[in-house]
């Protein structure tokens, strides 16, 4: 299955929420692989720990072979070069998890047919390795998310399922944002209609994923006192409301990870030994990455009978 | 008339081979589906003006007409040395059992050629025949291709493998819901001449990373190159299938989850890979002792019925369980 994250700003999490979901289906089993569109700033690898292609390989990554300057991108097995302490012994039973890095002068370019071409090669010959195929694409209307729709659109990949992850912040303008950039007249769902995706199919293969979410009847946040706690209370019921209204509510969304420190100072994987070890992250911040990874494939999630 | 076509004969105009090289990459097709003959050739019907090769014993083998590629550039060498050469390479794809499927590039280096590049028709005469300005430096080539400092923009073949290999897994007849994911699988050889009087023997078979394979081969003269290729097809093959059904054994956790578990994850092998084991099918028989080597060590076939028996005693030990009251 091939899983795009995108989002129209930068700062939802984008990179750091699919990282850990790529990381907690490959501790499932599940053959996963990082595709590093974000043209511009990759930073997966920062996430990954893998500090030989931080902030991007120097050349031969996605973009040099999208743009044909390379026969097949470089991959790195993050098993073996990533230099977190947990992640270097690979545990029993898990799937491969593979990084294909970007390359650090990528930036912007055209759609052009050829790149179209080595999109749809590429989908294919990693859908037939992998089970989760997740695409990190760079923020807003970008050059990545046209090719995404180009590619996923063309009749050579029907058969290969694609679902979309939109990403963004638990605030205002983060949710009007979120809404425009999935079903504006500039959206995903119109640049994907434009390119031959049925609407209804292209919608349903749409979720939305909540980052860095403040739930007032939680600690420490349900302990603050009763005029703050009041006004959260409200705040947050008024967003409830705001989502709804503008197709980002409850039944569009797959899942929302909670406010925390860890993520806001330092992106990277929360692991077991994070939360039940050291404990310097929340337990509920594992749980919702490991809902996230599992919802990714359960139907139910997705409105599948 | 045009020279001979025959790569391992020596003409006037074509000096001695000395060196064929190739590279060959080897998937599971995408389909849901093994193929039929009938769909296979359809499939691999990569030139109009030639036929697809069909035959049906011991297995179900189609090879597509071999598809010429004109090149002109440096070979690769270990030691960084510019040796330019022209001529053509020679890709095709094969399906076996409607099931696997291989694109293979191949050229033969001939041991020396004119400082320039003659007429395209001299080329074109002797398809899949590379000859280089000046001497060859056959070790120093031979070590570049497999591997040792390539640089961009020698020639490639495994970029013409793959690109062969794309072209048939984007066909549109193909539903792209294969019963499981697996790796495609790069085998990398090179055949040097063997000293007089010597056979054909296989110097070393070694496995990289990331599904790449390395082979080394010494033939005696007269051997075509696609003999050569063909054993090395046969190899690829069959290293697949080692390759696939061992990731198979150690992800299902055979022995240490529940049975049950464990049957359903080792479930595709028995519908999709086990019948698939059969060394030397389609290996010229001069050909044949180097998979005998094979045999010995590092023992492809022991291993492959070692993982047969244990997938085999696991389901008779569920059938076993099963039977319980």
């Amino acid at each position: 299955m091939l899983v795009f994250a995108a989002s129209d700003k930068g700062g939802t999490g984008r990179s750091v929420t699919s990282a850990n979901i790529a990381f907690h289906r490959a501790l499932a089993g599940d053959d996963v692989c990082y595709l590093d569109f974000d043209f511009g700033s990759p930073t997966a690898a920062a996430v990954f720990d893998v500090p030989s292609v931080m902030g991007g390989i120097v050349q031969g990554g996605l973009h040099s072979y999208l743009q044909g300057q390379a026969h097949e991108p470089v991959r790195l097995d993050v098993w073996a070069r990533t230099e977190h302490p947990v992640l270097r012994h690979r545990p029993a039973g898990s799937g491969n998890l593979v990084l294909f890095p970007g390359d650090r002068s990528g930036g912007e370019f055209a759609v052009g047919n050829d790149s179209v071409i080595r999109g749809i090669d590429l989908f294919l010959r990693l859908h037939s390795e992998f089970d989760v195929v997740l695409v990190d694409l760079s923020a807003g209307r970008s050059y990545a998310v046209d090719l995404a729709l180009e590619v996923t659109a063309r009749p050579e990949l029907h058969g290969v399922g694609a679902r979309w992850l939109i990403h963004h912040r638990w605030t205002r303008q983060h949710v009007i944002a979120a809404s425009g950039f999935a079903f504006g007249p500039r959206g995903i769902l119109s640049g994907g209609v434009a390119r031959g995706h049925d609407v209804e199919e292209l919608r349903g293969s749409m979720r939305f994923v909540r980052a860095a979410v403040l739930d007032p009847e939680t600690p420490p946040w349900s302990l603050a006192p009763p005029a703050q706690s009041a006004w959260m209370r409200t705040c947050d019921q008024g967003l409830h409301r705001l989502a709804a209204d503008r197709g980002v509510g409850y039944s569009a969304m797959l899942g929302s990870v909670p406010l925390e420190p860890v993520l806001q100072w330092r992106e990277q994987l929360i692991t077991d030994e994070d939360v039940f070890s050291s404990r310097v992250a929340g337990p509920e911040t594992l749980k919702a990455f490991q809902d996230l990874a599992g919802k990714l494939t359960d139907d139910d999630a997705w409105g599948i009978p | 008339m045009a020279g001979p076509a025959n790569t391992g004969e020596r003409t006037e105009q074509s000096p001695e081979p000395v060196l064929v090289f190739g590279e060959v990459h080897t998937c599971l097709l995408q389909h849901g589906q093994a193929l039929t003959g009938r769909g296979a050739a359809d499939l691999l019907r990569l030139r109009a003006d030639e036929r697809v090769r069909l035959s049906e014993r011991p297995n179900l083998y189609v090879r597509s007409p071999d598809v010429p590629t004109g090149v002109d550039c440096h070979l690769p060498s270990a030691s960084g040395a510019k040796v330019r050469a022209v001529g053509t390479v020679t890709a095709r794809a094969t399906l076996t059992e409607g099931r696997l499927l291989q694109a293979g590039a191949h050229c033969t280096v001939t041991a020396d050629g004119p400082g320039r590049r003659r007429r395209w028709g001299h080329y074109l005469a002797r398809p899949g025949v590379v000859e280089p300005f000046g001497t060859l430096p056959e070790r120093d080539v031979a070590d570049g291709c497999l591997g040792a400092g390539r640089r961009p923009g020698d020639l490639d073949l495994g970029a013409i493998a793959d690109r062969t290999l794309t072209r048939v897994l984007r066909d549109r007849a193909l539903d792209n819901q294969p019963p499981f994911k697996s790796q495609v699988t790069r085998l990398r050889w090179v055949a040097l001449r063997a000293a007089d009087g010597e056979g054909p023997s296989l110097e070393r078979f070694t496995l990289a990373g990331d599904g790449l394979r390395m082979a080394e081969l010494r033939l005696p003269a007269g051997i075509p190159a696609a003999a050569a290729a063909g054993l090395c097809h046969d190899l690829a093959l069959h290293d697949w299938l080692l390759t696939t059904l061992v990731r198979m054994v150690e992800r299902s956790r055979l022995g240490s989850t529940d049975g049950r578990d464990a049957l359903t994850a080792l479930r595709p092998a028995v519908d999709h890979l086990m019948h698939l084991w059969m060394p030397a099918a389609r290996v010229d028989q001069p050909l044949r002792p180097l998979w005998e080597a094979l045999e010995r060590e590092p023992g492809f076939t022991r291993q492959w019925q070692i993982l047969v028996q244990r997938i085999r005693d696991q389901l008779a030990l569920q059938t076993a369980a099963h039977l319980q009251p």
